[in-house]
């Protein structure tokens, strides 16, 4: 694609945001929705801009990160282990198989009664609620990328002398990358997304905390800010994992 | 003929089941703790639930509400997906649109969205269409983007109209991946459902849960936790039977949910 197309798409892209504001904008102006209701956009952003600076704000921000990173690393860690482990081995792979058929598709929000029962109110029970959403999919993308990975490539480094422990970490780790830079994609994006309704359902802080809090006295412009945040937030992880994946899949062919 | 090895397979699943619940009654005698019943216990709390007239109407409800909405995000979502993979302009038009409505949380629109239009049936079957809209029109958007050239080339020369190579080549040929799609929006329409309905806590089966929570009733939380968990379960087994007779002709898939996007 040329350069000049490049700038056309994007250009195109921008029309319906754009839009979006005129007319989130055009509802208030025109007085169809009162402010109170739908604050105007300009009033949303500056707002946003200036709870950011705040500190009672940040410490927000860093109970719901702090939270998020948590619970995802230890989905990346058990979701990777487990994901090579049942592509390794058959024994794994006929337990696992079947109770990730069961568990994948069940609600995890409906455990977070039982898990606030077990762990109480604090960060406990947030990060496992996180860590069990954000699991799945990268158990899953993890062992369909180590269950495809060519043959050829296995039997080459056997063959060349290498153990099959060996193997597992320098020929099917690398070659599932991929895959499993994927499911970490969507299990970021996730993440952001459960520590949010955790925090909405029960909490004393973080970002889901500040929206109820909002919700409750009707401050309509409080509630837009930590929803922004939020997605904001869940938008440069993204990126920043995009850049990760570019920068530690270079060299490998189109992905 | 059902064969020995398929049957064990067949079976697996339901075995996992046990063997969970096997590892919750051990757990909960181990631990000994006042509010977590063990399952057995649960699962006998199970039909009084079932059989409560009020809870079985909140729970029908949010089944409504959740067919409803994912009916209607379906409808509307795979037609703009297709559109967005044949088209490069409908493309760049909505995808940074969908690429920053992505992360938003949907249920956390909730109280906004009933500041809007109240509490009532509306609210949150809109929540549950835009929560479920997003996956449907990516799979949708991948799985037409992927089709075979050649075979729209020779559609058009055997005379078919624009609208008739979509919806006679593009549409079964996008197929698998619009299904893999659905699923992952059947799940996630479960989940924003019990989500809208723990936040909004007016009705439904996510209330039931909290209200049981706050009284105390802890038999009744980890009954609910079951019927929501095996609601989940059946949806995902009943779909993946439908795709698989809908799409008996593709290769046969990797038999788990991959993208819960």
């Amino acid at each position: 694609m040329t350069a000049r197309a490049v700038t056309a798409d994007i250009v195109l892209g921008l029309v319906p945001l754009a839009l979006l504001v005129a007319l989130w904008q055009g509802l208030v102006s025109f007085g169809y929705a009162p402010a109170t209701l739908l604050p105007p956009p300009g009033l949303v952003f500056m707002r946003l801009a200036r709870q950011l600076t705040t500190f009672t704000f940040q410490q927000e921000v860093a109970a719901t990160l702090f939270r998020l990173f948590t619970g995802f690393s230890i989905a990346v860690v058990l979701g990777v282990g487990i994901g090579l482990a049942a592509a390794a081995s058959a024994p794994v792979n006929a337990i696992v198989r079947p109770v990730v058929r069961v568990l994948a598709p069940l609600p995890k929000v409906a455990l977070y009664p039982a898990l606030l029962l077990l762990l109480g109110f604090g960060h406990e029970s947030k990060i496992v609620l996180v860590a069990a959403d954000a699991l799945f999919p990268i158990l899953l993308s993890t062992y369909y990328g180590a269950s495809t990975v060519e043959q050829k490539l296995i039997w080459s480094a056997l063959a060349a002398g290498t153990s099959p422990r060996a193997v597992l970490f320098k020929v099917v780790l690398p070659a599932a990358a991929p895959s499993i830079l994927t499911g970490c994609r969507i299990g970021l994006v996730i993440s952001c997304i459960v520590v949010f309704l955790a925090e909405m359902i029960t909490s004393t802080d973080g970002l889901g905390h500040v929206l109820v809090t909002a919700a409750r006295t009707f401050q309509a412009v409080d509630m837009f800010v930590p929803l922004i945040t939020i997605s904001l937030l869940g938008l440069v992880l993204n990126g920043l994992l995009q850049a990760l994946r570019a920068h530690l899949l270079r060299g490998f062919p189109e992905v | 003929m059902i064969s020995g090895s398929s049957l064990v397979a067949r079976a697996a699943p339901l075995l996992a089941c046990l063997g969970l619940l096997a590892i919750w009654q051990v757990g909960s005698l181990a631990m000994n703790n006042e509010s977590v019943p063990t399952a057995l216990e649960a699962l006998r709390a199970v039909p009084s639930i079932m059989g409560d007239k009020e809870s079985l109407i909140n729970i029908l409800a949010s089944l409504r509400r959740m067919a409803i909405g994912f009916g209607i995000a379906v409808l509307l979502s795979i037609p703009l997906g297709l559109l967005m993979g044949r088209n490069r302009f409908v493309a760049s038009f909505f995808n940074p649109l969908l690429m920053v409505t992505y992360p938003v949380p949907k249920a956390a629109l909730m109280p906004i969205i009933m500041l809007w239009i109240g509490v009532g049936d509306l609210s949150k079957t809109l929540v549950i269409f835009l929560g479920v809209s997003l996956p449907v029109i990516y799979h949708s958007f991948e799985g037409a983007k992927a089709v075979e050239e050649k075979m729209l080339w020779s559609g058009a020369a055997m005379g078919m109209s624009a609208a008739e190579r979509m919806v006679r080549i593009v549409l079964p040929a996008a197929l698998p991946e619009i299904l893999t799609g659905c699923r992952t929006g059947l799940v996630l329409a479960l989940i924003t459902m019990v989500t809208s309905e723990m936040i909004a806590r007016q009705s439904g089966a996510g209330n039931i849960l909290f209200n049981a929570l706050d009284m105390g009733q802890y038999d009744t939380v980890f009954a609910m936790i079951i019927v929501i968990g095996a609601m989940g379960i059946c949806f995902d087994a009943l779909f993946e039977m439908l795709r698989a007779r809908l799409v008996r002709w593709s290769e046969p898939q990797f038999d788990m949910p991959l993208s819960f996007s």
